[in-house]
């Protein structure tokens, strides 16, 4: 694909995440005072209800939970086919990603799944843009 | 549970809908007072005495815009209710709130919308080169190529898949009973097109599993509801479609952002649908056994199979096999969406549910179910949802 749909990255919200993003981690929101993983993002711990939370990395690796393969377009700069995939990552409960993977691909719950960066050069601020994205796992990682 | 809630206080005293089509040529406003007016010339009561009108959080017509535009007295009382198709159960529950309260006594609760020649759901809304922010958390989806509801939907259907075994050929069965039911309703949409099996087969893929016969119509059209108390509704035109019970639910930990966000929810196929159904029927003093007729919403076949099994119709995970046995047919054990529903009849949103369980009740259905007296009406999970139940006086 060439021209891309970029993530806003500079939301109070969610921008962490691609702090992190733009230094090659995959991050996740978590408590400091009771670990637990929050995400998608929220003000207070879904574990404690602290508001004490920092976005941490975590393994940049995951399985297929579910998985589509897109026939019908419905945005210009998404040429179908492509395959949106559910990715559940290791080592974290319930813990989930989505990835895209161009043309149809075949899926199923054993597929496994590493992250990668891609950067998306500044927004029209300057900040930098880095999308974590998802590729199949080889052998050789 | 908190046992204050109150049956069969309101009454739905009259329905309107205006003509569903692709192309309507007028304003959404225009199609909401033909539904609204329509609504009230079935109960039999004057524009002038509407005192409150509930919305749907997406329609582009305000309150007051409705009043004027059908002539009704000052306005004791406006709201809304949504998001989007999870809204019209909940609308028709604000109005009974807003009757029961005394802030008002006749409350006209609709839905307008050009789904198909102005704003249409299955494109993405999203040009922007740039998406998300603002807390809607699309930031998380949109750049991965997850842009509408379809896509959404179909990830739910492969996970269901997955862990259940559903099968195409069973999931057929949603809209083939649908399409069975709009080809006697000669005001659906596909009332003069039938559908066999290999025409579903068929179809084209859209987003695997879901094929275009799994999805909704696009439909420009209006239905409204007149909302009134029991005691006024009896001495009205028609018979009144009494309200046993309303229920609103979000579920626990439904996440932030409105439907995409459900994919990250503890188990993506949770829907609030099931705390619905709970509360529901406890107000109700009545359980899926007692149901006569089931207007589940349908943006999505998958949608409604999910909540076949969440308002006890069969047990978890048996959906498949429960609507391969024929007990969605006007003499089986679940009569399913008997106008067609948004597959075949038209796609306004949830709010022609509520319609159809009314003259369910009344037994002026095109599908009816024989002595119906309790209709069940649901709007859409996720990422909230609303039911009703409905019983003749």
């Amino acid at each position: 694909m060439s021209a891309r749909l970029a993530p806003r990255v500079d939301d109070p919200a969610s921008r962490g995440f691609f702090e992190l993003a733009a230094n090659g981690e995959l991050g996740v929101l978590t408590c400091a005072q009771c670990s637990t993983r929050t995400h998608l993002p929220r003000p207070r711990c879904v574990g404690c209800g602290g508001k004490n939370l920092e976005w941490a990395a975590v393994v940049g690796s995951g399985r297929a939970k579910s998985w589509t393969v897109v026939e019908h377009q419905v945005h210009p700069l998404f040429p179908v086919p492509y395959t949106v995939v559910l990715i559940e990552l290791d080592d974290e409960e319930n813990i989930r990603m989505v990835g895209h993977l161009p043309g149809r691909v075949a899926v199923d719950e054993s597929t496994e799944f590493v992250v990668d960066f891609e950067d998306l050069g500044p927004d029209r601020n300057g900040n930098a843009t880095v999308l974590p994205t998802w590729r199949i796992a080889t052998d050789n990682g | 549970m908190d046992d204050r809630w109150q049956r069969d206080v309101c009454a739905i005293a009259g329905v309107g809908q205006s003509a569903f089509s692709k192309y309507s040529g007028v304003s959404v406003t225009a199609l909401a007072a033909d539904a609204a007016l329509a609504a009230l010339a079935d109960a039999g009561i004057d524009p002038s005495e509407v005192d409150g009108v509930v919305r749907n959080d997406m329609d582009l017509v305000s309150c007051a815009a409705l009043g004027d535009a059908i002539g009704a007295g000052n306005l004791t009382y406006y709201g809304e209710a949504g998001p989007g198709g999870s809204g019209p159960c909940a609308m028709v529950a604000q109005a009974v709130a807003a009757i029961m309260s005394g802030q008002a006594k006749t409350v006209v609760v609709f839905r307008s919308l050009n789904g198909r020649s102005g704003n249409r759901f299955g494109l993405s809304a999203e040009l922007d080169p740039v998406i998300g922010g603002a807390e809607t958390f699309t930031e998380f989806f949109g750049p991965y190529g997850l842009l509408s509801p379809g896509i959404f939907f179909a990830l739910i259907a492969q996970q269901y898949m997955n862990e259940t075994g559903l099968t195409s050929e069973q999931l057929a069965n949603i809209a083939l009973v649908a399409r069975k039911h709009a080809n006697n309703n000669p005001t659906a949409q596909m009332y003069d097109r039938a559908m066999t099996l290999d025409d579903y087969m068929g179809s084209r893929m859209l987003s695997t599993p879901l094929r275009l016969f799994d999805y909704c119509l696009e439909t420009d059209g209006a239905s409204a509801v007149v909302v009134t108390t029991t005691e006024r509704a009896k001495d009205l035109r028609q018979p009144p479609a009494i309200i046993r019970a309303v229920a609103m639910a979000s579920g626990p930990r439904p996440q932030p952002g409105q439907m995409y966000p459900v994919l990250m929810r503890e188990n993506p196929l949770s829907m609030p649908s099931r705390y619905c159904a709970e509360t529901l029927y406890t107000r109700a003093g009545l359980g899926p056994q007692d149901i006569d007729s089931a207007q589940l919403y349908d943006c999505f076949s998958i949608t409604a199979l999910l909540q076949i099994e969440d308002y006890g119709f069969c047990a978890p995970g048996e959906a498949g096999g429960f609507i391969e046995s024929g007990q969605l047919e006007v003499d089986g054990a679940m009569p399913f969406n008997t106008s067609g529903g948004h597959m075949s009849e038209g796609y306004i949103h949830g709010m022609n549910h509520v319609v159809e369980g009314v003259r369910q009740i009344r037994g002026h259905s095109s599908n009816q179910v024989a002595g119906a007296s309790v209709s069940l009406v649901t709007s859409a999970p996720p990422p909230s949802t609303a039911a009703l139940i409905l019983v003749s006086a």
